[in-house]
């Protein structure tokens, strides 16, 4: 017997990042207020296994598929052995673990892709934006949760194999994946360590990180929107929206310039048809200046944007009522009843015309689901 | 040639120095002017009084809201909307360059606020009197 490095640098480093990806991105997918964290390790979850199956061609000995290249029978049938306690011990991955990393590798490229559509449906963001409708995007969403889901319980089952195999040939495979050294026969052939691999990695992955983190959203959303110091969270930024500075001057006087996606176009007419009892004032505006706002907020109304809030709140308002309140339709209704009433009371809300107080990009009107924080 | 590029230099950083100034068409002084001369068309006129605008600024005038409840008794403070909270900048124009400098908009927000807080619009004596209150306010 010998001591013989069977685990590279990078395979080691892919099973941690790897690993830690799938367990974050699950933890985060549950709160909208993390959605960035969440959608950065779904990235570098896609990442990483572009980076592994190049790896598997091009990598160490016992990373190459060609040192793992077993059946699903051959996986059934090594699991039966085991199972009766005379599984046969294999130096790199036997035939279940193979196929549980190729199953993990399928599944995680599934889980992120379904993920980038769903971004790029439901939110119009990301680099799938635009690419398919609101409607597709939350079909694409079952996807992402049931492949999500099942790619969980296979990282129950291969730590239970890795539980059962520790067991089974009484030596400590976790801690062989941190140091990738392993007791081999004399015979055994030995990887190479790949250090500079691993370290350009190691780099990407930082410098991706710092590009997310601090350039790509907090910087721009910050900027954009006039945040200073305290923000609680990294909010994220999707296409701006279209403004005009005379609607902004005359809507925005007296309260938040609502934006006209929030509602359908036929509630803009009656807004400027009744506003003589506009919420119990007369806005009194001239011909022209109401001509020109009523263009722009018919031109902008919400069946024009395929924005998540615009699409949603139009859907949901019957053809026959044409609101006044955005706070009136369905969907706005029905998103914010388990906001708490003392929430509604705190001091830093007070009332429902106030979007801003929870909706940082309220200004902008995108009303980003990573940009809602109940301020407490 | 020089000399001509120079000259042409210099009027062209007087004319960008000129557009980059906030443009306000009017003073708030001939705003109060032109009200004055609406006033004049009144039988009885006897001038503006700063006194008589603070009290009508600051009372109500059979309405829910009057003039305070957006402003504050403080025209040279920041003020709320009185319904939905929205930040109301400082109405005195020494705390506000902005304000009585444009002929529309002060008519626009006469107009409409006079409508909330009387019920009617306001006199050119009631708006001299608001105006001249206004222009005694320091910062």
């Amino acid at each position: 017997m010998k001591r013989v490095l069977v685990w590279d640098v990078p395979t080691r480093l892919f099973h941690w990042l790897f690993a830690t990806s799938f367990a974050i991105a699950w933890l985060t997918s549950e709160n909208d207020q993390w959605l960035s964290v969440h959608t950065f390790f779904g990235y570098l979850m896609l990442g990483l296994i572009g980076f592994r199956l190049i790896w598997g061609v091009a990598g160490g000995h016992y990373a190459r598929f060609t040192s793992f290249r077993y059946s699903p029978m051959a996986g059934l049938a090594y699991l039966r052995q085991v199972l009766s306690g005379s599984g046969t011990r294999y130096l790199g991955h036997n035939p279940a673990g193979s196929q549980a990393v190729y199953l993990l590798l399928a599944l995680g490229l599934a889980v992120c892709i379904t993920g980038l559509f769903t971004q790029g449906g439901e939110e119009q963001q990301g680099a799938a934006a635009g690419l398919m409708s609101i409607a597709a995007g939350r079909m694409v969403k079952e996807g992402h949760e049931i492949t999500a889901i099942l790619m969980l319980l296979l990282v129950f089952g291969h730590l239970a194999g890795v539980a059962v195999e520790s067991w089974l040939h009484k030596e400590n495979l976790p801690r062989s994946m941190v140091t990738g050294i392993k007791d081999a026969p004399e015979d055994a052939p030995a990887s190479r360590p790949y250090r500079l691999t691993g370290a350009m990695m190691l780099v990407a992955v930082t410098a991706f990180g710092a590009w997310w983190f601090f350039y790509a959203l907090h910087h721009p959303i910050e900027k954009r929107l006039g945040y200073g110091e305290g923000v609680p969270h990294v909010a994220f930024v999707g296409t701006k929206l279209p403004d005009n500075a005379q609607w902004r001057e005359e809507c925005g006087s007296c309260h938040l310039a609502f934006h006209p996606s929030l509602l359908p176009a036929r509630s803009w007419q009656r807004m400027m048809a009744e506003q003589e009892k506009h919420f119990g004032t007369d806005l009194a505006l001239d011909e022209s200046t109401s001509k020109a706002l009523l263009d722009f907020m018919v031109n902008n109304a919400a069946e024009k944007s395929a924005r998540e809030a615009a699409v949603k709140i139009n859907s949901s308002i019957k053809p026959e009522d044409a609101p006044l309140r955005i706070t009136e339709t369905p969907y706005w209704v029905k998103k914010h009843q388990d906001i708490a009433e003392s929430d509604w009371r705190s001091a830093k809300v007070k009332s429902k015309v106030n979007c801003g107080a929870c909706h940082q990009d309220a200004e902008a009107g995108t009303f980003e689901d990573a940009a809602m924080h109940i301020p407490r | 040639m020089l000399r001509k590029s120079y000259t042409s230099g210099l009027m062209f950083m007087v004319i960008a120095g000129l557009a980059a100034q906030p443009v306000f068409a009017e003073t708030p002084d001939q705003i109060l002017a032109s009200i004055q001369n609406d006033a004049k068309a009144t039988p009885g006129f006897q001038g503006f009084s700063a006194a008589r605008g603070e009290s009508f600024f600051k009372a109500k005038h059979g309405k829910e809201s009057s003039c305070v409840s957006c402003h504050t008794d403080n025209p040279a403070a920041q003020g709320k909307h009185a319904t939905t909270g929205k930040p109301v900048q400082p109405l005195a124009p020494s705390a506000n360059a902005e304000r009585f400098s444009d002929p529309a908009k002060v008519e626009k927000w006469f107009k409409r606020n006079c409508n909330d807080v009387l019920g009617r619009v306001c006199t050119a004596q009631e708006k001299g009197d608001v105006l001249t209150y206004l222009l005694t306010i320091k910062k």
